[in-house]
């Protein structure tokens, strides 16, 4: 089972990306940051093999998050999960930071899974 | 399911790799010169005299061109030759991706043709506005993607009312805001019963009771609904190049007799009413 970590600081979205995962049979969810400072330090403590990751959060925000983890650590695969994603310059700007794919909001749990097992 | 742009299509279909989106957008980038820079080219503009308009821009909300025209530093007749020619010479993402060889002449115009059908729902009906102004079509994007998106995600029937100017914004068991700020400076409001409340919960958490759930989760739910409104109203308004950022939504709780319309604002309400009788509403609270 693949370890994620999910960023967001939307309880709802937090526990519709951890309903997925739970009930995907592939992953499991290893546990729930609500920024970016807090992506990173589970990154370090956890050791998750995928961050699910929001962009728009208080505090520091998921492309500093990526910024960052992309420095620090060379394994994790970062995916980006926001309502932003239609927005040509946010997601080319994720991509170019290392995020290894964008889901927009809304999603369906088909569409989080395939972009997952794609990685 | 969202608003997209047309490389995030091509990626999600597993037409292109990330890597070639980005080889294209490189491409386009160098390709397609900014005012500036086209009409130094053109000859037209020195460096120094375009620093002096940039530095003018910092005291004056007008476009480059124009700022160049008004400092007689080129004529109308060359402002417009300069923006034909950046028409021209324009490079899109699906031409860029042909030239990176990603995709081939016949492949891209059966991509933009399954594009066009994937994103065809989001395509804009005509909503009236009580008033005129400069984002008028903004504001009408904004209504018909909310109607949009509480079909689409809140799978609730209804039917929307007629817009009007309101002078405060009344009290209701919760409201969701979002300021957008950019091209634009408003915020975004969805005001909701107790009722309706519950009905974004259940399709937002996907559970059919939530009757055991935390007030902070239930209120968390509407800011979600919000938060994806106005992230799709911003991806839909790049597209014609008007930059909306998005700020984190937050929530408010109205007093009796309401909230005022803050100074030098003006309030767009949209009733829409649900069909268990129940209305939600949608206020623009735009700064003029």
């Amino acid at each position: 089972m693949k370890k994620v970590l999910v960023v967001d600081d939307s309880l709802s979205v937090a526990r519709q990306l951890e309903k997925i995962i739970a009930e995907s049979g592939d992953f499991t969810c290893v546990g729930h940051a609500k920024n970016g400072a807090e992506a990173i330090k589970m990154n370090h403590t956890e050791n998750p093999e995928i961050i699910c990751m929001d962009m728009n959060m208080p505090g520091m925000d998921g492309l500093t998050a990526l910024r960052t983890l992309s420095v620090m650590d060379k394994e994790v695969k970062v995916v980006m999960v926001t309502s932003l994603g239609g927005v040509g310059d946010k997601f080319t700007e994720a991509l170019r930071l290392g995020a290894k794919n964008v889901i927009s909001k809304p999603f369906e749990a088909g569409d989080v899974l395939r972009i997952l097992r794609e990685l | 399911m969202a608003v997209k742009f047309f490389g995030q299509f091509l990626i999600g279909q597993g037409i292109v790799s990330g890597e070639a989106l980005l080889n294209a957008i490189d491409l386009q980038e160098k390709n397609n010169l900014k005012f500036g820079e086209m009409a130094a080219a053109m000859g037209l503009v020195t460096p120094a005299e375009i620093q002096r308009a940039h530095n003018a821009q910092m005291s004056k909300d007008m476009k480059l061109g124009d700022l160049l025209v008004e400092m007689g530093v080129m004529t109308l007749v060359q402002m417009n030759d300069v923006i034909t020619r950046q028409k021209s010479t324009h490079l899109y993402i699906g031409e860029a991706l042909v030239q990176v060889g990603a995709l081939t002449n016949d492949e891209l115009q059966k991509q933009l043709d399954a594009f066009k059908a994937d994103q065809a729902e989001y395509v804009s009906n005509g909503i009236e506005l009580p008033i005129t102004s400069a984002n008028s079509q903004i504001w009408e994007m904004t209504a018909d993607l909310t109607y949009k998106m509480i079909t689409r995600v809140l799978d609730l029937r209804f039917r929307p009312g007629k817009c009007t100017l309101a002078t405060v914004i009344p009290q209701n068991f919760m409201l969701a805001a979002m300021d957008l700020s950019g091209d634009v400076e408003a915020r975004y409001l969805i005001s909701v019963s107790e009722g309706l409340q519950k009905s974004i919960a259940r399709a937002i958490l996907s559970e059919t009771s939530v009757d055991d759930e935390p007030a902070e989760v239930l209120e968390d739910t509407v800011m979600e609904f919000v938060n994806v409104v106005c992230g799709n109203v911003a991806a839909k308004a790049s597209q014609t190049g008007i930059i909306i950022n998005i700020n984190p939504p937050v929530t408010l709780h109205p007093p009796a007799d309401g909230l005022p319309i803050p100074e030098g604002h003006r309030a767009l309400s949209f009733p829409i009413h649900i069909d268990d009788g129940d209305t939600m509403e949608l206020i623009l609270l735009i700064k003029e």
